[in-house]
């Protein structure tokens, strides 16, 4: 190709890369300024705290940050052991072979199911097969499938990515294969796993299909977990679909960015203090 | 996507394992093998998962097959269950599904694409400091939120540039395009680390420009990694609900234009739930099966990808 | 059927619960549509008379129609007329409110009047431009209710009686959505609910009538239903408390306009 040619062609180039760049961070962007802008008149501690009243949820939305912390606390407290004890068999135990090319089949199969698919999963199973009707435990256990193969995937990365070395040198010791995972190689890892706990949360606070063919859509402040709810993104998709108290609609979007935005600084923390902290 | 399967290398089975030397108590023997087998049943718990799905999902929608027939269901150009004689074919939602997802794919892809070379060649720490969190939250961002701007911000104006009502491909296209870049950029970016350094390097040392490497060389060689990213792109498009829901205006049938009102699967169960009892409900489920079965096919792809070009590493 | 035993025997558990609780106790049970202006009727309701309980709940007409005549509920509530057997039940109608359906176009829209017949061709696709009823030449852009709708349930009897509406229309889940549209796509038309028209958008006359709360009163705006609360005889103690209560200036100004209905008149 002529010289000229290819500057020219290099300098298109550049420019449409760099465009896709900022079209991306520039969507990001106006999305964030779009909910801020519309959502923050409407927070005020009473919109935090308060209830929904009368006819069309004027009020608080207390209920619904109450329904999204709980389901989602408890999909995690579900899907933690199971995620991480199945991510170290994996990296650690299982010889390749049949059993272990399923298991990662059906990770990512988990992994690829349209949510919607997982919800309806949800309603036949948990609320009606089982008979726990709509309740933070239904929607707690649809989370915890969805949630699975992100905490099984992230938590085997970080266990590959502890050195070797520090393994054989806890067997050089005499230490038994689960004592070298549990007292050497899962705190090694403990950084990485927690920023995958915390996005696989992250995800799953922002679940909308789910959670509303499991825990419902009534408003309600769920004490325990056979109590219904509506969650925040429930709420905020039947706020902006009637149309009518679109200013709680942008509070309650406002909160959830917040709140997701929350777990993401969180783990970007926590890697970042984890990597200076191995230097 | 799961970690390749590079296996640690790591000693010989632990000769706590090994019930013949006399090294450790028999209790730790036991012990260790019990822990074994505890963690091997959690990582089936992903299998079980996927099968109750299959099962649970199927169980419900199956007799839908058997009254109407898996054919018609899924050519039926009329979806009409409220009708008498009710009538349940839901190819028009079929159509939306692909036609939805592959707008958002020749729109997003090269979006998501460029993003990932860029972040991965062209940007500076600095300006990488800002880009790659971005990508990142951009995934965080709930699929309702997406579908709250769609409607609110989108659609207006859609419906004012082209004197229509603003719902329907156009707006679906947008929303969802810029929804699959996170997955296409990240994977895709995954994809370009990779590649090894020394490949960059022989590159400029034979004079190419930073584009002519990229294109000539990097893409190239991670074709297969960009290729999954793609297919993923693909399976998250075609399974997004709540989003779509909120710009496409749901009319079930085929549109004939950019701007007018349509369906998909995913869209069409949900609206359609509220109210759906007996067979209606049962067809509900049925579609719920395709989805499950479309999506499988999508991660087969993957694995067939991988399989025929990725042997080449 | 199964919906309205659990209902029944829920009521007769809570109506037999005397251990805790409220004195007084009134079961209201029916319609959807009508649910939230009985729930926010009877929270207040309770508020302002301690020791009384009303407890609100919505499955539908005919199952609260059903629950009233069994006696399983001291008031049914309906959006719909009663037929059938159900006429011979001994039921006293107290009417509280209209629910008066508007057709509404684009502000720009220079049609004022439509027939119920032209409504239906509309709705059902058999006109599709503006210049068969009169207007410019435009294409008609449908916009419809999701069938969950209590407010599509009622425009598909009282306009469309039976005929199937457009499947190619725009189906949106919400009164707020659909006004949003219709205010801003110039060849739109859809129908929300007369309270929540605002001046966003137009609503039409229907064979010469003006929706108003003044004819949706009097019966000449055709497109209207009567939300009704039945009773076995005529209203008596608490349950005529109630219903005067939900008939007070009070409850129709404030609840039952806000929810977008017609209040039925000035209380006593």
């Amino acid at each position: 190709m002529a010289p000229k040619a290819r500057t020219v062609s290099n300098t298109l180039a550049m420019t449409l890369l760099w465009t896709s760049a900022i079209v991306t961070v520039g969507v990001l962007f106006a999305l964030i300024a779009y909910v801020f802008i519309n959502g923050i008149a409407q927070i005020s501690l009473d919109f935090i705290f308060g209830y929904p009243r009368g006819l069309h949820a004027e009020g608080g939305i207390w209920p619904t940050i109450v329904a999204s912390v709980y389901v989602t606390g408890l999909a995690m407290l579900i899907v933690t052991p199971i995620g991480i004890l199945a991510a170290v068999y994996l990296s650690e135990y299982a010889r390749q072979g049949r059993m272990v090319k399923a298991i990662r089949f059906a990770a990512d199969s988990l992994a690829a199911i349209p949510s919607i698919v997982l919800g309806l999963f949800g309603l036949a199973l948990f609320v009606e097969a089982l008979g726990i009707g709509f309740s933070v435990l239904s929607g707690a256990l649809a989370l915890a499938f969805l949630m699975l193969p992100i905490v099984m995937r992230t938590t085997e990365e970080a266990i590959r990515a502890v050195p070797r070395y520090i393994r054989w040198g806890s067997y050089g010791l005499g230490a038994t294969k689960w004592q070298t995972v549990s007292r050497v190689v899962l705190p090694a890892a403990a950084p990485r796993v927690l920023t995958g706990l915390i996005l696989a949360t992250g995800r799953a606070v922002g679940e909308t299909a789910v959670v509303i063919y499991t825990m419902g859509t009534m408003i309600n402040t769920p004490v325990t977990p056979l109590d219904p709810g509506r969650s925040m993104t429930v709420h905020l998709y039947l706020l902006s679909t009637e149309g009518i108290n679109l200013q709680a609609a942008y509070g309650t979007a406002l909160l959830l960015m917040v709140m997701i935005l929350g777990f993401n600084l969180t783990a970007r923390l926590i890697v970042r203090r984890s990597r200076r902290l191995s230097e | 996507m799961t970690p390749g399967n590079v296996p640690i290398p790591r000693p010989a089975p632990h000769i706590a394992e090994s019930p013949n030397i006399k090294l450790t108590s028999r209790s730790t023997y036991l012990k260790e093998r019990f822990l074994r087998y505890l963690f091997a049943a959690a990582a089936l718990v992903a299998v079980l998962g996927v099968l109750l799905i299959f099962f649970f999902v199927g169980i419900r929608g199956w007799p839908i097959f058997q009254k109407v027939g898996v054919w018609d269901f899924l050519t039926g150009m009329v979806w009409a269950p409220t009708a008498t004689p009710p009538q349940y074919g839901i190819f028009p939602m079929l159509f939306g599904s692909f036609v939805v997802m592959a707008g958002a794919l020749v729109l997003g892809a090269p979006l998501a694409i460029g993003t990932a070379i860029f972040l991965s060649e062209i940007a500076s720490p600095k300006v990488r400091s800002v880009v790659r969190p971005a990508v990142e939250l951009l995934a965080g961002v709930p699929s309702v939120v997406f579908g709250f701007f769609g409607l609110l911000v989108l659609r207006p104006f859609l419906a004012a540039g082209s004197g229509t009502l603003g719902l329907g491909l156009m707006a679906g296209w947008l929303i969802l395009a810029i929804m699959v870049v996170p997955t296409i950029a990240t994977l895709t970016e995954d994809a370009l680390d990779s590649v090894s350094g020394g490949v960059r390097e022989a590159s400029y040392a034979m004079g190419a420009t930073t584009w002519q490497t990229i294109y000539k060389v990097l893409v190239p060689s991670a074709r297969v990694g960009i290729i999954d990213a793609i297919i993923l792109g693909m399976g998250r498009a075609i399974g997004e609900t709540m989003a779509v829901l909120m710009v496409i205006g749901n009319a079930p049938v085929i549109p004939k234009g950019l701007f007018a009102p349509f369906s998909t699967i995913t869209t069409q169960i949900v609206i359609d739930m509220s109210y759906a009892t007996g067979d209606h409900r049962t067809a509900l489920f049925g579609m719920a099966i395709v989805l499950f079965a479309i999506s499988m096919l999508f991660v087969a792809a993957v694995r067939l990808v991988s399989r025929l070009f990725g042997a080449e590493d | 059927m199964a919906v309205v035993l659990c209902a029944s025997l829920l009521a007769t558990a809570l109506s037999g619960c005397a251990t805790s609780g409220p004195s007084q106790r009134l079961t209201v049970t029916g319609s959807t549509t009508i649910l939230p202006i009985a729930e926010l009727s009877a929270e207040m309701f309770d508020a302002a008379h301690p020791g009384v309980k009303v407890l609100v709940s919505g499955v539908g007409s005919s199952a609260g129609i059903e629950s009233v005549t069994s006696g399983s509920s001291d008031i049914g509530t309906s959006s719909r007329e009663l037929k059938g057997d159900e006429l011979k039940a001994g039921l006293v109608d107290s009417a509280i409110a209209y629910d008066a359906i508007a057709v509404i176009v684009n502000p720009d829209n220079p049609v004022k009047d439509l027939s119920t017949a032209q409504v239906r061709g509309i709705f059902t696709g058999k006109i599709r431009d503006w210049s068969e009823v009169g207007g410019p030449s435009m294409p008609i852009l449908l916009v419809n209710r999701d069938a969950a709708s209590g407010t599509r349930e009622a425009f598909d009897k009282i306009v469309l009686k039976g005929a199937t509406f457009d499947p190619t229309a725009a189906v949106l889940p919400g009164t707020g959505q659909v006004r949003a549209v219709v205010a801003q796509a110039k060849g739109s038309v859809g129908y929300i609910s007369l309270g929540f028209v605002t001046d966003q958008v137009k609503a039409v006359s229907i064979d010469g009538v003006a929706p108003s709360p003044s004819t949706v009163k009097d019966g000449t705006y055709p497109v209207r239903r009567t939300l009704h609360f039945f009773t076995r005889g005529q209203p008596k103690g608490l349950a005529r408390q109630y219903v005067d209560y939900v008939l007070s200036q009070v409850i129709q100004k404030d609840v039952i306009g806000k929810a977008g209905f017609t209040p039925i008149g000035s209380g006593k």
